[in-house]
């Protein structure tokens, strides 16, 4: 019997689904389980086209939930758009499951029907970068690479022979390396606001490695386990009180590092130089859109303020669209990074984003994409 | 049936952005982005964001009239068969490289089975010497943009060729000095300056640890692309000529080089008489020429005009024959990039029976043996391209060669340059909201234009009345980045006055 609240540990059944899967399995079993057992009709998960890319399918075959095994640092994609109008079970990074939620309070996701089976992130890394890392940090043809994990701060890679190098986090980031920006000053590690909170933090002893940590969130969250366990796919047991520390405890510095680069890489801008500091960040701006499409909480599709407001032919110093948007995202930008990973000219759109959003966020003590129960900030000033 | 995912190239220009085309059950397309890709990390520009709209199916005709693929095949042949048909004298074949190498191949090895040659649309490269091939076809790879000490910047990166503008901040962040020799000032360069072309090689202070970066297209003039090389011959600098092609550096590497004539030499052969006959791949003269209506126009005077295309365009309503082939996303194939760089098309995800991808090169095949040659397989072809097309960035080994650049006039009264700004939309005449002209202040002044206002430009074959920007640019210059029904070439002397 689950219950809301409990803290378990588990894993696949299938003892090839469980070697195969980063920590056990539990994810996939709980995922297939959901799609055979008809609790959704499809599950959103990536399909691996090699270890630095993936891409989102939709699918309704359990061969390919469980042919997606596999953790993916390299592939920061964001999945809350593939969920909308569907009935759907998808895995989630903390930033996933926000935008969900973010969604679902514009209307575009009904939460009833998406079941939101959330992964522990550190942080996601871009896969250009990653590759010029391994030749230049690890000297590894990415070519060789057969998997990567992220152990006790440090970035680990797996190659054909066996081998394992790994290097310390702070030490690659340092180097220009490691992990996108946003992810750096990202404070959401465990997905608390996903029905199932999982990851490998707090599994200890025999079960380390081959086992995940698992948070029941709320009545989904028992839906998903329960149904995985009546559908044989997974064995659970009650996670030790050390084991429970534990998890606290990884989580506890991850924040307090998100806490401390958030200060180092979105320093304070003195008023007098805030309006050419976004007028310069902006100058290059080739007007594709590509924030905006890929923007995972975005709700507004192609009739916007944004693009309405906003002509080529204008000879405004500051791109009306821009303006729009940060104002529009102030109290729905979750910093996931996606807009500057798309960004054609490099401009660092998450973080002038985040530079309104944040304070913005903090002042009305609104956190986005955490519950249904806070509405939009913009929705109650304008009431 | 199942969502498909198709892993492929942007067809904007060679940049060789790759990108994710969904195509959903009701045949709807989306682009997803490829991160992974090396060439853009799965960024991709205004074009590149509304694919969709750019991929319409085609569909084969006879005469006017829809026609089975099969059908259409054969009566192509009959015709490319008849009596009037002498392909040394009065047909050609024109492929600029919007397809797949593969299916260039296959086309090239149409033109050997009829005696004559594929026409790439780049009459420069018959007017070059051969030694020049490889610097004109191939250039520095876009990492090495990053790591040069300097940067002589001939286009407009914003409009033309915008995945290179992060290329070009990203050298400017390591310490390279970019100068800006273009129609405007761009915002990415530390100067921007108008500059005599001949002091070009004393004002730009190039050397061998700088790049030039210049395009070639089926309008640039040949004296111009001399002068680039020329330039980078004498200072040592490496050179890149951005093309509008997705393939363009593969199938100037498949073509014969010798005799090839550029798409406004062929136009004036069709206008003269002089060919009867044009069969096309991929390529649409009304969407390539500066006048659209012109190009139709003369088109018409053809006896036979076969078209082998992916995609929807203006050619295939007048064309006598259509063959369609299925989108290039979903081709089985490759595309070389502008740095050399073999890209494949993959079918990533979908139904199990998905098709081969491999209807263009069974069409192309049909065709071959229907005039007398041998069966063609899209294995067979890929295999000869992997042999054939690997080339890598090669200094300069020209020697200097004599050029006459076709300047800019000079205006006189109330006259202007209509300059074409050419980029990915204009290439396929694709809508887009690039609905004006720029212009610089003392036009706005001496026209008395209003903000908010329009401005009238006239040529010999109409009026327009368009929107304006004001920009920091040359004084007599109008630059657009959309076609304009005035416009006769790359550069037009049009009229102007304020619409009031």
């Amino acid at each position: 019997m689950v219950e809301v609240g409990d803290m378990l540990v588990g894993y696949a059944t299938d003892e090839d689904i469980r070697s195969r899967g980063a920590s056990g399995g539990l994810v996939t079993a709980v995922l297939a389980a959901a799609l055979e057992k008809g609790l959704v009709e499809n599950v959103v998960v990536m399909k691996h086209i090699n270890e630095f890319e993936a891409v989102p399918i939709i699918t309704d075959d359990v061969k390919e939930v469980l042919a997606s095994i596999g953790s993916l640092h390299s592939v920061p994609v964001n999945l809350a758009k593939y969920a909308v109008g569907r009935k759907v079970a998808m895995p989630a990074k903390p930033c996933d499951a926000q935008a969900v939620i973010e969604q679902a309070k514009r209307g575009m996701i009904d939460l009833d029907n998406t079941y939101i089976v959330g992964l522990n992130c550190g942080g996601s890394m871009h896969p250009v970068t990653t590759k010029k890392m391994l030749v230049e940090m690890y000297d590894i043809d990415p070519e060789d690479v057969v998997g990567e994990d992220i152990k006790k701060g440090k970035l680990v890679f797996k190659t054909k022979n066996g081998e394992e190098k790994a290097l310390r986090i702070d030490e690659l980031e340092e180097a220009g390396f490691g992990r996108r920006e946003s992810c750096r000053f990202c404070t959401l590690k465990i997905p608390l606001n996903a029905d199932l909170a999982c990851g490998n933090w707090g599994v200890i002893g025999d079960l380390s490695g081959s086992a995940t940590f698992c948070q029941v969130m709320n009545g989904k969250g028992v839906k998903l386990l329960e149904n995985a366990i009546k559908a044989g796919r997974i064995e659970v047991q009650p996670a030790s009180d050390k084991a429970i520390a534990i998890r606290e405890k990884v989580n506890n510095v991850m924040v307090d590092l998100g806490n401390t680069l958030e200060k180092k890489i979105l320093p304070v801008i003195p008023d007098e130089e805030r309006l050419q500091y976004y007028i310069d960040q902006l100058a290059d701006c080739v007007n594709c859109g590509a924030c905006k499409e890929v923007c995972p909480v975005c709700a507004c599709g192609e009739d916007s303020k944004c693009t309405t407001f906003h002509s080529l032919v204008d000879n405004y110093k500051m791109s009306m669209y821009h303006m729009v948007r940060m104002l529009h995202l102030a109290d729905s930008c979750i910093s996931c990074g996606q807009c500057s990973d798309v960004c054609p000219s490099d401009i660092p759109i998450t973080l002038l984003k985040s530079r309104f959003a944040i304070p913005s966020q903090r002042k009305r003590n609104y956190h986005p994409g955490i519950d249904l129960d806070t509405p939009p900030f913009f929705e109650v000033m304008l009431k | 049936m199942k969502e498909m995912i198709y892993q492929t190239v942007c067809p904007g220009c060679n940049m060789g952005c790759g990108l994710y085309i969904r195509e959903n059950e009701d045949g709807k397309l989306a682009v997803d982005f490829m991160k992974s890709s090396s060439a853009n990390l799965g960024k991709l520009c205004r074009f590149g964001m509304k694919l969709p709209y750019h991929y319409s199916k085609s569909v084969s005709m006879v005469d006017g009239k829809k026609a089975s693929v099969e059908y259409a095949v054969k009566i192509a042949s009959d015709r490319l068969s008849g009596e009037d048909v002498c392909v040394n004298v009065n047909v050609a074949l024109l492929g600029v490289g919007n397809t797949t190498n593969e299916e260039s191949l296959a086309f090239n090895k149409i033109a050997d089975r009829m005696g004559t040659i594929v026409n790439t649309g780049m009459g420069v490269y018959s007017e070059l010497p051969t030694e020049c091939h490889p610097t004109v076809g191939v250039g520095v790879t876009l990492n090495d943009i990053e790591n040069v000490n300097r940067i002589a910047l001939f286009v407009d990166p914003y409009i033309q060729y915008p995945l290179l503008v992060r290329r070009i901040l990203a050298a400017r962040k390591n310490g390279a000095y970019v100068v800006s020799v273009g129609l405007r000032d761009l915002h990415l360069a530390d100067e921007n300056r108008y500059i005599d072309p001949d002091l070009y090689e004393s004002e730009l202070g190039l050397d061998s640890g700088s790049v030039i970066i210049t395009e070639l297209h089926p309008n640039t003039d040949t004296g111009w692309v001399r002068r680039m090389l020329n330039l980078a011959l004498r200072t040592q600098a490496k050179i890149l000529f951005m093309k509008p092609f997705v393939n363009a550096a593969g199938v100037d590497l498949l073509c014969k080089g010798a005799g090839q004539k550029g798409i406004p030499e062929i136009m004036d052969g069709i206008n003269e008489g002089n060919i009867k006959t044009l069969v096309v791949l991929d390529s649409d003269p009304i969407e390539l020429m500066p006048d659209s209506d012109a190009a139709a126009a003369i088109l018409k005077k053809l006896d036979n005009l076969i078209v082998i295309t992916s995609r929807d365009s203006p050619v295939n309503r007048i064309a006598d024959v259509v063959i369609a082939t299925e989108p290039q996303y979903a081709k089985a194939g490759s595309f070389m990039n502008v740095e050399g760089r073999l890209l494949n098309n993959v079918h990533v995800y979908g139904d199990n029976n998905l098709p081969s991808g491999t209807a263009g090169i069974d069409a192309l095949s049909t065709l071959n043996q229907y005039l007398g040659g041998e069966a063609m397989d899209y294995q067979t072809l890929h295999n000869k391209v992997l042999e054939s097309i690997v080339r890598k960035y090669t200094k300069p080994k020209y020697k200097e060669l004599a050029c006459q650049v076709l300047d800019i006039g000079p205006v006189e009264g109330q006259k202007g340059n209509l300059i074409y700004l050419y980029n990915p939309f204009m290439w396929f005449d694709q809508p887009d909201d690039n609905d004006f002209v720029l212009v610089n202040m003392n036009m706005v002044k001496k026209l008395g234009l209003r903000k908010g206002g329009m401005i009238a430009l006239g040529s010999d074959v109409g009026t327009v009345n368009i929107r304006y920007r004001v920009e920091n640019m040359p004084d007599g210059l109008i630059l657009s980045a959309r076609k304009l029904p005035v416009a006769t070439g790359w550069i037009t002397m049009v009229s102007t006055e304020a619409v009031l």
